[in-house]
């Protein structure tokens, strides 16, 4: 086949000093389905951004059919017939489906004016001819995570684009929306296109791919093809060492219910019913995963706990106290809490570190302060420190840098060790390994495991049915803010879960309604 | 630390260097007009004095504005603060008896206390009905104006003036005067180190600038942001009130048409320039009143009107906050493209 | 003169500035940009009105000169926030006492007086007297006689809502407020949609300053604008930036505006004059009363 995109010795460094892409070379062929595997921050997303033209390369050469290019704005890779479809969907909420489509290059009459009539006819065609399924005149805000995929995708085959890059396309997706996506991946291939995919998970990697290119740390380590190689072989380049894919987790024995949710509902300001009639408790020493779609309700889960919202009905208590109503600093008392986002709900990245990792202890351990709580305790909270860095074995340097400047897993570390030496009975985890390599995520669930034999109530909330199929005790799953399920992890399988996220109810349940 | 420096002082280079080119532009003298300008501010004890005593108010609305944009209200509302702090105090004077140690802090505290009501009245519009503060203190700020000005033309009108002014306060309300210098400098300080004080060490002040860095962060930590919103607003209120007492009880003694136009934008003006650092306030407040304190003996000396500081001002504005971001990146860059050479095999 | 008729076009002279420099600012607000730079441009296009009006010794000079002078400022805007990418809030700030600072100076430095100047030599922007209407009783007061100004920003008023919900450029710039990086990847910068939403700005804002100062009365004193770009920026906030709202939105203000004359001779006249900020403030009071029940 013809060697399509050639890459030589691609550097690239974020300032001021992240090498993201190191010297890589290699090279993609048309009509081929190539995938970009690694681990999260390897550099294929980089790598892929630099080709673009989104992020500028340093050093290097691309050549693209034949032809030196260095696109300075994706404008020009578009025109060049590249296009990129972005790990967080790119459209917007408040536009159609025809209107996302031909948004940049809209089919106008003589005064400007927007033709709609040609427009749509123009996206119709081009859904026909692919055969996706798809309403054109819906709004974007309206329709599925995998419908708003297909829509990029579509945004793209508009433009007349042959070669398409898929930046991790189904982190988003279901198990059973991955299939389907899949197709109209080959289907695509079939007609011509050449389809740059970038994935993590390896056996996707495997059933779609024809070639594998492997990263690690920003640099390539191999291009093998896709029917020659294992999962076992894939994993242990990226990883750089031999990989488990078993989980050596200990069968619990909880005790006594710590964390309970009773008869739980939310409606919000715009009348819609977000949690309906939720019942669930959690031991101690019991860890309990949700899974769910993104959106289902775990958002509003966290918050109704947490406090931010004020629930519209039902009871939440922890060790048989009441907290519904509560304080924050009242919920404080018995919940730590981890969230998804470190810069959003998680710290102030501008602030120290030291000033991040005093938060909630300030106002629940007296030796903080000073002066009946007036005056801050810089000694103690400085001593504090040094005790997380050493016990959670954080790369920390001067505690009064600014929090942002540590990395994306020395952040999670003083996260979590300011949230676990808070010595609450209950834990509440949404999501606390997104977005962390897996040397870090390896460290959190150890010490998220040992705070199960700590005798810890564990609630953890994950996108990741893996992680929640390797760590999990009993695994709940979120479907339209209703609980579908309540199953045990060792009777069950992620088929079973991936199913119970996408339609609510069992498979065979579904038959038998039929 | 260094980088804040060094952006600050090119910054103001810059833009003195910008001021010259316009004033070549229309055929002055750049040199011997900045010449006078830091000859009539800086040099000398009476030109210091002056400058020091008019960065009072630049200072305390500046530290308001700063206080509020760093603990996350945005608090716009000086001028009207000032204003209402100057009348509250205006009044005290003319109406209040009493020996000097007791009445001056009693002004004040009453300047202070017309300041925070001011800024209380947005505070408690946010709170009941969540009305952005961002707009209903500029609003207040327009409503005060006209306020005041009923109140210095009809209730409080001193009947020998001409033109709308109150007449002076009592004598025991006069700020002492030593020599050259105005004990307003001391009242500053004071209350620049309690601001400090409490903004670094206590409790709440670590509650506020955490708020103003990530407020959902700080209320999932379980700091309660409504009440210290209210508080901030009040005590950044007091602040500017206490400015607009201070203006009243070291100069004219008396509340005079017009008298809180001149720091009108001036508070928010140095908190920006600043970016809402406490030191940065007083120094940037320093600077601004000696461009403002030499602009009287520029004129005198080059024919430069006055008014040409307000451009000069704005326009160290603009370069130096755009130059503080623009550094930090072209610093970054320049590591990176040092880095990626490196690399190359 | 009846007292109703005074009324309305006291609100309708009252509304036009408003009126514009909102329009202004709802290009912006659908580009996303935290505008606040309202009140500076119209000061600066006041002044070059009066400038150009009293130098050409014309009118359309000085609307000419008013455009130009709002345009400086908006371009200043583009340079900080746009290229720079300095945070627009501060850049607002600035712009806004810049603007302030460089009119009073340049009318000490130009016309050589301070807070005011006012002379015979400076040509006002005529009143249009439409020849059938005029004759209509009652209406025909309203209707005819206007300030041209004020048939143009009729025209605008349509024209915007045209633009920005019709046209290519409209979907544009609603995508670079909605998403910029949609927009981005779409192949369209956002950054030249910007851009051009804050060069519409100035352009309109010039006209309302050239309203203020050849229209509404004939001569430029110091920090004329006195707030009303704030107002205009809280009419836009308040209607979410709908052009038909903002026309709205500015009569209201108008009339508050035409009541605060009409009120004088009841109350001092700083009373009346308080009134168009208050009812900002009420207004603001039944938009966040709203807002509060869509999300609660």
């Amino acid at each position: 086949m013809q060697v399509l995109i050639e890459m030589k010795d691609i550097i690239k460094v974020f300032p001021p000093n992240v090498v993201a892409v190191d010297n890589v070379t290699t090279d993609f062929r048309k009509g081929e389905i190539h995938a970009i595997v690694g681990e999260n921050g390897a550099g294929k997303s980089t790598l892929m951004k630099v080709f673009y033209g989104l992020e500028q390369f340093n050093q290097g050469e691309i050549r693209y059919l034949g032809q030196t290019v260095r696109f300075q704005e994706p404008g020009e890779a578009i025109a060049r017939g590249i296009g990129m479809v972005h790990q967080e969907i790119l459209l917007i909420p408040q536009y159609t489906v025809w209107e996302n489509i031909v948004l940049g290059a809209e089919p106008i009459n003589f005064l400007g004016v927007i033709d709609r009539q040609r427009a749509r006819q123009m996206v119709q065609s081009k859904i026909d001819e692919f055969q996706f399924n798809l309403d054109i005149d819906a709004k974007v805000d309206d329709i599925s995570v995998a419908a708003r995929q297909k829509v990029e995708i579509l945004k793209l085959l508009y433009r007349n684009v042959s070669v398409l890059i898929l930046d991790e396309p189904t982190a988003v997706l279901t198990p059973q929306e991955i299939p389907q996506l899949f197709n109209e991946l080959r289907r695509l291939r079939d007609h011509g296109h050449t389809i740059l995919f970038i994935s993590h998970h390896l056996e996707e990697v495997l059933t779609l791919s024809d070639r594998i290119t492997v990263m690690r740390k920003g640099k390539k380590i191999a291009t093998v093809q896709a029917e020659e190689t294992t999962k076992e072989e894939l994993a242990e380049m990226m990883v750089g060492r031999a990989v488990l894919f078993t989980s050596h987790r200990e069968k619990s024995n909880p005790g006594m219910e710590v964390f309970s949710i009773e008869n739980l509902t939310y409606v919000d300001g715009t009348h819609h019913t977000r949690l309906e009639n939720i019942n669930f408790h959690v031991r101690e020493g019991e860890l309990v995963g949700i899974a769910g779609v993104e959106g289902n309700g775990q958002f509003e889960l966290v918050n109704s706990i947490m406090g931010l919202i004020r629930v519209t009905q039902g009871k939440i208590s922890v060790n048989g106290f009441d907290i519904t109503n509560a304080e924050i600093l009242e919920r404080r008392r018995y919940i730590s809490f981890v969230s998804q986002d470190r810069g959003k709900m998680g710290a102030a990245v501008k602030a120290s570190i030291l000033e991040n990792v005093m938060m909630t202890h300030h106002r629940l351990n007296p030796d903080f302060t000073t002066w009946k709580g007036l005056i801050l305790n810089d000694q103690f909270a400085r001593q504090f420190t040094r005790q997380i860095e050493q016990q959670f074995a954080v790369v920390m340097g001067n505690q009064d840098n600014p929090f942002r400047s540590l990395s994306g897993g020395n952040q999670q570390k003083v996260i979590l060790g300011r949230e676990l030496l808070l010595d609450t009975p209950f834990l509440l985890l949404d999501q606390p390994t997104r977005g962390l390599d897996v040397g870090s995520i390896e460290y959190v669930h150890e010490t998220i495991l040992k705070m199960r034999e700590l005798k810890r109530a564990i609630l953890l909330i994950s996108a990741d049915l893996e992680e929640l199929f390797r760590i999990a005790d009993r695994i709940l799953v979120l479907h339209r803010g209703k609980i579908a399920a309540d199953l045990p992890t060792d009777q069950t399988n992620i088929e079973q879960i991936g199913y119970l996220m996408l339609e609510g109810k069992e498979k065979n349940l579904a038959k038998e309604a039929n | 630390m260094q980088r804040k420096l060094i952006s600050g002082i090119s910054g103001i280079l810059i833009a003195l260097l910008i001021g010259a080119v316009i004033m070549l532009f229309q055929g002055y003298e750049p040199l011997q007009t900045y010449g006078a300008l830091f000859n009539f501010s800086l040099f000398g004890l009476f030109p210091l004095a002056t400058t020091l005593r008019n960065s009072v108010p630049l200072i305390l609305t500046g530290l308001s504005a700063s206080v509020a944009f760093a603990s996350g209200p945005i608090n716009l509302g000086q001028p009207g603060q000032l204003l209402m702090g100057a009348l509250f105090a205006t009044v005290g004077g003319l109406y209040l008896d009493l020996p000097p140690w007791l009445l001056i802090p009693v002004l004040l505290l009453l300047s202070m206390l017309g300041g925070a009501l001011w800024s209380g009245v947005a505070a408690m519009l946010r709170k009941w009905f969540n009305m952005d503060e961002f707009i209903t203190t500029l609003m207040l700020n327009m409503i005060a104006d006209f306020f005041t000005y009923w109140a210095i033309s009809y209730p409080f009108f001193d009947r020998s003036a001409y033109s709308p002014m109150t007449p002076q306060i009592n004598l025991n309300g006069w700020l002492p005067i030593w020599g050259e210098f105005n004990s307003n400098v001391l009242v500053m300080i004071l209350a620049f180190v309690v601001i400090y004080f409490v903004f670094n060490r206590l409790t709440a002040g670590y509650e506020w600038r955490i708020t103003g860095q990530n407020s959902l962060f700080a209320r999932l930590g379980g700091i309660k942001i409504d009440k210290n919103y209210v508080t901030v607003m009040l005590v950044t209120g007091a602040l500017a009130g206490l400015a607009g007492g201070l203006v009243v009880m070291a100069g004219p003694h008396r509340f005079l048409k017009g008298l809180g136009a001149n720091y009108a934008w001036d508070g928010v003006m140095i908190a920006v320039v600043a970016n809402s650092g406490l030191w940065a306030t007083l120094l940037y407040g320093l600077f601004f009143s000696a461009m403002q304190t030499g602009s009287l003996g520029m004129e005198l000396i080059t024919a430069v009107p006055r008014e040409f500081i307000q451009v000069l001002q704005a326009v160290t504005v603009l370069v130096v906050v755009a130059g503080r971001g623009y550094l930090d990146i072209l610093f970054d860059k320049t590591i990176a493209r040092r880095k990626a050479r490196e690399r190359t095999v | 003169m009846n007292i109703f008729t005074g009324l309305i076009n006291g609100m309708i002279s009252g509304a036009t500035p408003i009126l514009l420099a909102a329009l202004g600012g709802t290009f912006t607000f659908y580009a996303g940009i935290f505008n606040i730079a309202m009140e500076g441009m119209m000061l600066a296009g006041a002044f070059f009105a009066v400038l150009g009006s009293y130098y050409f010794n014309s009118w359309l000079m000085g609307i000419l000169c008013a455009i130009l002078g709002a345009l400086l400022m908006a371009l200043i805007f583009i340079l900080f926030a746009v290229t720079l990418k300095t945070d627009e809030f501060v850049t607002g700030i600035a712009l806004n006492l810049f603007a302030l600072g460089a009119t009073t100076y340049l009318m000490r430095q130009i016309f050589n007086v301070k807070g005011a100047f006012s002379n015979p030599g400076i040509v006002p922007i005529p009143r249009i007297h439409i020849p059938l209407l005029a004759k209509v009783p009652f209406l025909g007061e309203i209707l005819s006689g206007q300030n041209l100004i004020v048939y143009l920003t009729i025209v605008v008023v349509f024209l915007s809502a045209f633009i920005i919900f019709k046209t290519r450029f409209g979907l544009r710039l609603r995508a670079a407020g909605y998403n910029a990086p949609s927009l981005d990847s779409s192949g369209v910068p956002s950054a030249s949609i910007r851009t051009w939403s804050l060069i519409i700005c100035g352009i309109l804002c010039g006209l309302a300053g050239a309203f203020l100062s050849l229209g509404y009365v004939t001569l430029f004193s110091e920090n004329m604008s006195a707030g009303r770009g704030w107002i205009s920026l809280a009419a836009v906030i308040l209607v979410n930036g709908n052009p038909w709202g903002i026309a709205l939105i500015s009569l209201l203000f108008g009339f508050t505006d035409g009541l605060g004359l009409l009120l004088q001779q009841y109350m001092p006249s700083q009373f009346t004059s308080m009134v168009p900020y208050i009812a900002t403030l009420i207004a603001l009071y039944f938009y966040s009363i709203q807002a509060r029940k869509r999300k609660a």
